[in-house]
């Protein structure tokens, strides 16, 4: 017995003392966790932010979105667009090669054209591909008499032209190009994959694909090819890798970003929200000392919708189609207690419209405030002064706390709200579907335009098929909507948006909670990280000291 | 013994078959659109409705479920086209008009989420859940065995008394709560003096390189929490076996004889005492594969289980479907091997 208890001590100790292999502490390898899981490295597929901020780091596109969310040039070098605003013409730089690899002549990247581009435009667009961001193009580039895209909506004129046309004017368009859906991909390796592109990626970006090894670990390396420079010169990117690792759990993942294991950390659950921030939104001292903390308002407008649509009632005279129920449902809610108790001050009150102010509008509209006075009175005017209003609240497990808070706001005021938590996928099937009328919600700008918002209350996007989950339809709202379309004046363009806004929120068809803001840490060797209100990560020109 | 294995196989048939039925309409009962988990919080009706087509989603239950199995099935029939052939990897028997009756590995579709092959998807999974399944039943074997035999032999005494009572509390706490004690105290409270993580998982990649290594202390903390449980099972088992066998007449036999006394127990003891233990943890082993899930998901450990929870939150079918099937058969499978295990160790028990 002894001997079996002495040997079993050498062999454990043999083994788990053997020397495992510590990579080179002189490459800087910058590393991060994502939650969530990347699905995918196909930019087709890139519709969700972990996938985006990977493929963001392989690819390019046409234009890019800076820090200051301006638009500018990336592998166009210049554009133009065409007085009736439907011909988009750009010049493309010369000299982009994609990632050496082997699907190319000698394992050598090929210069990239125009033709690479309509490729891949094409590729979005074609039902085979079933990308995700198909809606990019399709009811927005030139269509033949089938109401197909048409053949010449892409083209290529010589190696470094490409004409978008457009079938009516869209004035964001350039913004939409932005987004991961419109970078461009090799058609030797597409057709050589298929749909294991998704792990064979292969692009123009600052980091080519070296390996990934599904829910653990995603590897990117330094492309030393890269086209572009910093402003004195120096090839981009500074860094010699990235290397992602996908722990599900965000406590788990704070504790190895707490332990340096990470030099970022995107996301804070609330239970370690209390250990960096106090309730009044500032860094506590000791953490400031230990990492950097970004506070970041980025474009997540978090609110509360009610079906509208009548069709989805059995009781036609459901509290929730009156419009005062819905205003003082608005009115009983104190959107700052709310940030400073239940978010630790991360968040702007929502106190104007669907549209994120402080990012997108120059000006701020009307929204609701805390008015428990103007509630009651309009309760009483819709009949509920004494009668008790009955309502059951659908949430999901993450909000449930808000949930309970607002459950609290409303009773002061007489309103019972029941609440409902579903699982995430369940929530969103029913909402869509109008089987809850007062449910949960929240919008991440897809682009950087009022219109990605404000499509949630257009006319002919009723959910399922479309955003508009509340079934509002207004049509000075819809004439307006696409009259902001073709405008090319941006400033009246925005003056539209700004109205929409307005109208829409008078009618009240949704409670605007708060503007979401989030923490992002980083350790103190990390340079060059500059928060963005897009939330994307941009690692070209990130340096480790 | 040939005739009892197949009829053991042909049960197991029915078992997973019966699991692919319920499993099916449980999933599609729940509510819940997977094109809309597919597809992000913006999309077009074409987009939507491609997917649907696509995944055959827009067709009636029955209809899902007769191409599910006929896809799944080894010997199928399917259309006789190029993409099928990539598809499905099948080998043509007879050609039935424009269609062929093809013999073929079970084919369990791809990844709504992801789009990667399912079987892939298992297959990568598997290795993670097998070697912590391993490496917690030996840690529960070993050291089950040896705590039982102590008590055993220390029976009623100070240590024996608390050794139970511990072992009453590894059988009672659940998993997930003794996960998170064991992450709290050994990977982050003594994370400097015993070096291990939180999370991490067998194999490990160099980034500048792409070559992968192993790690196996990144094993030690999940498969400690994991055979926790069996562990203390293992001590009460063997100590009350070991107690039965000790007052055996055959023992005071072999003391009157003047055998030492560490022969008596290794010997002539252990070896009764530990025929219980061995079929128990061979059982064990079964539900150790599936049952791995909260370990995995708190120590973020790569295997079936993870990837079944995520799936199911993002109602991915064909990895939920395809990893159910899967561990139904490992049950299936392991489950023979124990009944043709325990008629080889115990002659008193038959198989037919």
């Amino acid at each position: 017995m002894q001997k079996v208890i002495l040997w079993l001590s050498i062999i454990s100790v043999t083994v788990f003392s053997c020397k495992t292999k510590k990579s080179n502490a002189n490459y800087k390898i910058f590393r991060y966790n994502e939650t969530q899981g990347i699905g995918s490295l196909d930019p087709a597929f890139a519709n969700t932010p972990p996938n985006m901020w990977a493929v963001n780091q392989i690819f390019n596109g046409l234009v890019e979105v800076d820090n200051q969310l301006a638009i500018r040039p990336s592998l166009a070098e210049s554009w133009t667009i065409s007085r009736d605003g439907r011909v988009y013409t750009f010049k493309l730089k010369k000299g982009v090669f994609f990632h050496d690899n082997e699907v190319f002549e000698n394992g050598k990247g090929r210069e990239v054209t125009a033709y690479d581009f309509v490729y891949s435009f094409k590729r979005i667009v074609d039902p085979k591909t079933e990308s995700r961001g198909s809606w990019i193009f399709n009811g927005k580039v030139k269509t033949n008499s089938l109401g197909a895209i048409a053949d010449d909506a892409f083209k290529a004129i010589g190696d470094y032209t490409l004409q978008i046309t457009l079938q009516q004017p869209f004035s964001p368009f350039l913004k939409l190009l932005t987004m991961p859906y419109g970078f461009v991909v090799p058609k030797e390796a597409v057709e050589k994959y298929g749909k294991d592109f998704r792990t064979h990626p292969v692009g123009t970006g600052p980091f080519y694909f070296k390996i990934w090894n599904e829910g653990s670990t995603l590897v990117l390396l330094k492309n030393l090819n890269y086209w572009k420079t910093d402003n004195v010169g120096v090839k981009l990117p500074y860094l010699d890798g990235v290397q992602i690792s996908f722990i599900t759990d965000e406590n788990m993942a704070f504790i190895n970003f707490n332990q340096k294991k990470f030099d970022f950390l995107s996301g804070i659950n609330e239970s370690s929200r209390d250990m960096i921030i106090d309730h009044d939104g500032i860094i506590k001292k000791e953490f400031a000392d230990k990492f950097k903390v970004q506070k970041l308002l980025y474009m997540n407008t978090e609110y509360i919708g009610f079906q509208l649509d009548t069709s989805k009632y059995i009781d036609k005279n459901h509290p929730i189609l009156d419009k005062r129920i819905r205003q003082a449902l608005n009115y009983a809610i104190d959107r700052d207690e709310l940030i400073t108790y239940l978010r630790n001050g991360l968040g702007i009150p929502g106190t104007a419209g669907i549209v994120p102010y402080p990012i997108l509008f120059k000006h701020k509209i009307k929204g609701y405030y805390y008015n428990p006075q103007k509630s009651t009175e309009l309760l009483k005017q819709a009949g509920f002064a004494k009668k008790k209003l009955h309502l059951t609240f659908y949430t999901t497990p993450p909000y449930r706390q808000i949930a309970e808070y607002l459950q609290k706001s409303w009773g002061k005021l007489g309103i019972e709200v029941k609440i409902e938590v579903n699982q995430a996928a369940t929530h969103r099937s029913m909402a869509d579907k109008g089987e809850i009328k007062f449910f949960r919600a929240s919008w991440i700008g897809d682009y950087l335009d009022p219109e990605n918002y404000l499509a949630l209350f257009y006319g002919n996007n009723f959910a399922p098929k479309g955003p508009n989950k509340t079934h509002y339809k207004n049509s000075t709202f819809d004439n307006l909507y696409e009259e902001a379309q073709t405008q090319n004046d941006q400033d009246l363009r925005m003056e539209n948006y700004s109205k929409m806004d307005q109208l829409m929120m008078e009618e009240a068809p949704i409670i605007v909670l708060f503007y979401d803001e989030l923490i992002r840490l980083a350790q103190n060797n990390v340079q060059g990280l500059e928060p963005n209100a897009m939330n994307m990560l941009f690692l070209e020109s990130v340096k480790l000291n | 013994m040939l005739k009892f294995i197949f009829k053991r196989l042909f049960y197991g048939f029915l078992v997973i078959f019966g699991v692919l039925i319920v499993v099916f309409f449980i999933f599609h009962a729940l509510p819940g659109d997977p094109v809309a988990m597919m597809v992000g919080q913006r999309s077009d009706v074409a987009t939507r409705e491609v997917i649907e087509k696509e995944l055959g989603l827009n067709k009636p239950l029955p209809t899902q479920l007769a191409h599910y199995l006929n896809d799944v099935s080894i010997i199928s029939l399917h259309e006789n086209t190029d993409e099928n052939k990539t598809r499905y990897r099948y080998t043509s028997l007879v050609n039935v008009g424009n269609n062929t009756l093809v013999i073929k590995a079970p084919y369990l579709r791809r990844s709504f989420q992801t789009n990667k092959r399912v079987d892939e998807i298992i297959f990568e999974h598997m290795e993670g859940t097998f070697w912590l399944a391993i490496a917690a039943m030996i840690f529960a074997t070993v050291f089950g065995i040896v705590f039982g035999i102590f008590c055993a032999l220390k029976q009623n005494t100070f240590i024996d008394h608390s050794l139970i009572i511990v072992s009453i509390l590894g059988i009672s706490v659940p998993s997930f709560v003794a996960a998170i004690l064991v992450i709290w105290l050994f990977a982050v409270l003594l994370s400097d003096y015993t070096g291990l993580n939180a999370t991490g998982q067998l194999w490990d990649t160099d980034p500048m390189t792409g070559e992968t290594y192993l790690v196996l202390k990144n094993l030690i903390l999940p498969a400690f929490t994991l055979g926790l449980r069996p562990l203390s099972i293992i001590v009460q088992l063997t100590r009350s076996s070991m107690l039965e066998v000790l007052t055996q007449d055959y023992i005071r036999t072999a003391r009157a004889k003047g055998l030492k006394y560490y022969a008596i127990i290794v010997k002539h003891a252990l070896k009764n005492a530990l025929n219980p233990v061995i079929t128990a943890v061979s059982g064990w082993l079964a539900s150790l594969m599936a049952g791995a899930f909260f370990i995995e998901w708190v120590f973020n450990w790569k295997g079936l289980g993870l990837v079944a929870i995520k799936s199911v939150e993002s109602l991915d079918f064909p990895v939920v479907m395809g990893c159910t099937l899967f561990i139904a058969m490992v049950f299936v499978f392991v489950n023979i091997v124990v009944d043709i295990l325990y008629a080889t160790i115990d002659p008193r028990v038959r198989l037919d």
